[in-house]
């Protein structure tokens, strides 16, 4: 019987109207009858593998599951039935006897889980006791609920090696069920497909291809198959033997422009780990892998300075606060303002920047204020982000481009909208030498010819001006932005070319030219909150100043902008992390941060994001606003306030962008185009991913390994050309350097290409790109 | 390496761009090649634009499709139901203490890959193991030796002949 697009169903004698078109487990899940289930997720699509989830249908032969078998208008359903228990012990006793379940059915299980709390921390899992995922695993909850207490079959120990090697989190798949909720996520969801199910039977794996690495295998590590593995078999590095956390708090990840909404996991006022927005066990995929893994490997992160120290003629040592404000208090009041430089971080909240705008205009009194990331080229590349759309529009443009996008650990969100937008035949094409988790969708993947990036553009801007011929690799741009409105996603690794600031102008010139929408990648998590609350100055007119001795002091909030001690007589460096080594700053004044303060950041598009407190520090750390209260207190001007009402009130309704003026001197940019003696690329990228001035992959383990520096990443098929493997020297040169790095493999540089990341201010080659030959070095 | 891609690329001149073709393309890389190699599932990947993580799993799933190069001799031994019972993994156990590889895989000489079969329509002449194109019936953990040592041997004189 048909009613408002509603059919009639029983279960277990009741009768239920409910819409068409869903599950059996679906129905019951609505009308809260409970059929245990262990592979079923309800976004992923459905699989039937665990087999628990079988019913009773009239007229159907067999035990179907209900996770995969659609109602019908007059159904008539069994969820409970005796034999239907019974069958689903018997599965369940089978997929324990390969499962380390001593646990499960010991007699002893509840005393033994009670007070032997310290034994678990062990690399193999032989139990429940032994297992990261005890008290929280899906399938001790099934065994209870099926009362399950012997297991009558031969139990079966796989004895396959926990997989510890690659970076964030650990696989032991002697515990694996094969529900295949892993694969299910990385492929449907994530869109990554690195993970499959391998083999049959008895021989049954999860992994990638060829027992590779997920490193080799290109994972993103986004984490989505550990949220959702059912059991102890994925689990995080860090967050192993934390256990159940006590709360889910809502904030945002501060690690780049897009400001994704993450959850903070907590217990006994610490962050065990972050996880995206929804239920825990089921969500994955929407975070990359600094905001899966790497917030709370800073928040935790022994290197934190927590208690303010000064450098005494003797070295540096431990002061208490008040001998801090004192020291800090001398120095300042004794500064000439406007010889003082305030350096900000672009991790600060905007309450933060406010405060400590208004510290150094009415305290300091300086216009000197500034921020390492503000480099000249970073001037223009903002700048055109003014005109970027919100992240939502990406899905919706007719045709997708990207320029020099490098996503595979970077931007999830933006990389799942290409990836979900060609999947709906929305046509995509990458530009750009790195080969990411969205190539795979790429109509077309174009490189423009080393040394011509500019000409590339600007062959695009001439054939719209002028109507000029164009090679058949750019007429299929050309097509592109003709047949459809496009969105250009613009990938920050531009900013490290020779030729940034020419092509950042044809750029504009094009979207101009075609009224294409723009994306830009912001890679500093409160950029724009710093950029429109306050009149910064391009960093290097700070530079300049230092260099001519026009400044003596610096103040040095959450950046740290030199290796070495630049010539002043005094420097603070107030920051959660400590200084750099050589820095030998006066007084170091450490904070409070992320998930430890509240606060504001602002995207591109002036969305607010809210970051919340979610823990306490220990008394020895305060805010930056407390040390500015406190300090523009010692200064005389108590009038100033600096609590949170106070400070939101000078925030600006409206947050638009203000770029500085910078008077580069035009001047004539070297490049080199590829040639027979020197047939590789070198493309030298500046180490853009950094918390309060700390560099992620010096602080983070897992990300170095990912990411590391001063190594040469390249394509395994030119390294096989050289019979070079992971680890091994290499001599790179150039016309004019040569130089030893070791090496690493990587699928993600495209072949012909090597990737060089560095955190010296300058590079190491002459141009970018530059064109470079390799030798291995014998040791 | 190039001639791998080369005669990769020819088979995939026959195909569409269809993850339904996945199963065909495997079946005729393996019989034109002789196995799946890295390079070919890379390759494949490419051309189906799956990743090479979704050509593993279905390829694997198969136990008609192997990943090592075959070696000069192939030992199939059979373990269906009726060899089975006659004592036929004990003999799998035999020949892999001998050529220490595993089933799929190849000895390092490159001489011997060892494969295991469900039922060659001989279950009276269980347990069998078939050498290259022969049948062994009856086989016993005895003979698994005699048997690699003779095809060693005659492989000796073939090269001392040829020298
Ligand atoms: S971490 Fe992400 S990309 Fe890697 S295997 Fe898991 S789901 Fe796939
Ligand atoms: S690893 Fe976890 S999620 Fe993946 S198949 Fe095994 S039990 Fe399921
Ligand atoms: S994409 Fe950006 S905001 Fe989102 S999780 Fe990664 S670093 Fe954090
Ligand atoms: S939940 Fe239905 S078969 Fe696993
Ligand atoms: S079972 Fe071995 S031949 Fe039939």
């Amino acid at each position: 019987m048909q009613n408002n697009g509603k059919i009639k169903i029983t279960i277990n004698n009741q009768s239920y109207d409910v819409e068409n078109k869903l599950t059996i487990l679906h129905a019951t899940q609505q009308n809260d009858i409970f059929i245990p289930h262990l592979c079923f997720h309800p976004e992923l699509s459905p699989y039937g593998g665990c087999r628990l989830c079988i019913v009773e249908v009239d007229g159907v032969k067999g035990y179907p599951t209900a996770c995969t078998t659609q109602v019908k208008d007059g159904m008539t359903i069994r969820t409970h039935s005796k034999i239907l228990q019974e069958m689903r012990t018997e599965i369940l006793q089978l997929i324990l006897s390969e499962h380390p379940s001593a646990c499960l059915i010991c007699d002893e299980a509840e005393e033994c889980s009670d007070y032997q709390g310290t034994i678990r921390k062990v690399g193999f899992t032989t139990g429940c006791r032994w297992c990261p995922k005890d008290k929280d695993c899906e399938l001790q909850k099934v065994v209870e609920y099926l009362k399950i207490d012997e297991i009558e079959f031969p139990v079966y120990y796989r004895n396959l090696p926990v997989e510890k090697k690659d970076p964030f989190f650990d696989r032991d798949y002697n515990l694996c069920i094969y529900c295949g909720r892993c694969v299910r996520i990385c492929h449907e969801h994530r869109k990554s497909s690195i993970i499959s199910l391998n083999n049959r039977g008895r021989y049954s794996t999860i992994g990638p291809a060829f027992n590779q690495s997920h490193l080799d295998a290109n994972c993103e590590f986004c984490g989505a198959c550990v949220s959702v593995c059912p059991t102890g078999t994925l689990s995080e590095k860090t967050k192993k033997w934390s256990g159940i956390p006590e709360k889910y708090n809502s904030s945002i990840c501060s690690l780049c422009g897009l400001n994704c909404d993450i959850q903070i996991l907590t217990k006994e006022n610490k962050v065990i780990g972050t996880l995206p927005l929804g239920d825990p066990h089921l969500t994955g995929g929407e975070l990359c892998v600094k905001g899966r893994f790497c917030l709370i490997e800073l928040v935790n992160n022994p290197d934190r300075i927590l208690e303010p120290q000064y450098q005494f003629p003797e070295g540096l040592g431990f002061i208490t606060w008040e001998e801090a404000f004192l020291k800090a208090s001398d120095k300042l009041k004794k500064a000439d303002g406007n010889k003082v430089a305030v350096y900000l971080s672009p991790n600060l909240t905007l309450e933060e920047i406010v405060a400590a705008k208004q510290f150094a205009q009415q305290v300091i009194k300086t216009i000197n204020i500034t921020s390492s990331v503000l480099t000249n080229n970073l001037i223009p590349y903002i700048s055109l982000a003014e005109k970027s759309i919100s992240i939502e529009k990406i899905e919706k443009s007719e045709s997708i481009i990207s320029l020099f996008l490098n996503g595979n650990y970077n931007y999830a969100p933006v990389t799942l909208a290409i990836k979900r937008a060609a999947e709906k035949g929305i046509p995509y094409l990458q530009i750009g030498w790195i080969n990411d988790t969205t190539s795979r969708f790429a109509s077309h993947h174009l490189t423009p010819e080393t040394g011509k990036e500019k000409e590339f553009v600007k062959e695009i801007v001439e054939s719209f001006e002028k109507g000029k011929e164009v090679s058949p690799e750019i007429s299929e741009v050309m097509k592109l932005f003709k047949d459809s409105s496009s969105t250009i996603i613009l990938g920050p690794t531009i900013l490290d070319l020779t030729e940034a600031k020419e092509i950042l102008r044809n750029i504009e010139k094009i979207i101009k030219l075609t009224g294409s929408k723009l994306f830009v990648l912001n890679p500093y998590g409160n950029l724009p909150g710093l950029l429109s609350s306050v009149d910064l100055k391009p960093h290097q007119d700070i530079l300049d100043k230092i260099s001519k001795g026009k400044i003596d002091s610096l103040y040095l909030i959450g950046d740290s902008p030199f290796k070495k001690r630049p010539n002043v007589n005094f420097i603070i460096h107030q920051s959660p992390f400590p200084p750099s080594e050589k820095l030998k700053p006066d007084l170091i004044l450490p904070t409070a941060t992320w998930s430890e303060i509240s606060g504001t950041y602002v995207t591109l598009t002036d969305k607010r994001k809210k970051l919340k407190a979610v823990v306490k520090t220990s008394e020895k750390v305060l805010s930056n606003s407390a040390i500015f209260a406190k300090l523009a207190k010692k200064l005389g001007k108590q009038e100033l306030k600096f609590n949170k009402k106070e400070l939101s009130k000078l925030i600006p309704k409206k947050l638009t962008i203000k770029l500085p003026e910078f008077n580069s001197k035009p001047k004539k940019n070297i490049v080199q185009i590829k040639t027979r003696a020197f047939p590789y690329t070198l493309i030298q990228e500046k180490n853009l991913y950094t918390y309060m001035g700390m560099y992620l992959n010096q602080l983070i383990e897992g990300l170095r390994e990912i990411e590391p520096e001063e190594t040469l990443i390249i394509n395994p098929i030119d390294a096989s050309k050289f019979d070079i493997q992971n680890g091994d020297n290499v001599m790179l040169k150039s016309h004019k350097i040569s130089k030893k790095y070791p090496v690493v493999l990587r699928k993600t540089i495209s072949p012909g290409f090597i990737r060089l990341i560095t955190s010296n201010k300058t590079f190491e080659f002459e141009t970018n790109p530059c064109p470079v030959k390799i030798r291995r070095v014998n040791v | 390496m190039k001639n791998l891609k080369k005669k990769i690329t020819k088979i995939f001149k026959e195909f569409t761009v269809d993850e339904e073709n996945l199963i065909p393309i495997l079946q005729k890389i393996q019989a034109e090649i002789g196995y799946i190699s890295k390079q070919g599932v890379e390759e494949i990947a490419n051309f189906l634009r799956i990743t090479e993580g979704q050509v593993y799993g279905v390829a694997s799933f198969y136990s008609q499709f192997r990943f090592t190069a075959p070696g000069r001799h192939s030992i199939k031994v059979c373990l269906g139901t009726a060899c089975h019972v006659r004592g036929s993994q004990n003999i799998l156990e035999e020949f892999k203490r001998w050529l220490l590889i595993e089933p799929g895989e190849t000895t390092e000489d490159k001489m011997f890959s060892l494969e295991t079969v469900n039922c060659v329509g001989a279950c009276a002449l269980g347990p069998i193991v078939i050498f290259d194109n022969e049948y062994h019936g009856h086989m016993r953990i005895k003979s698994v030796d005699e048997l690699i040592q003779k095809y060693r041997t005659e492989y000796e004189t073939e090269r001392e002949v040829d020298k």
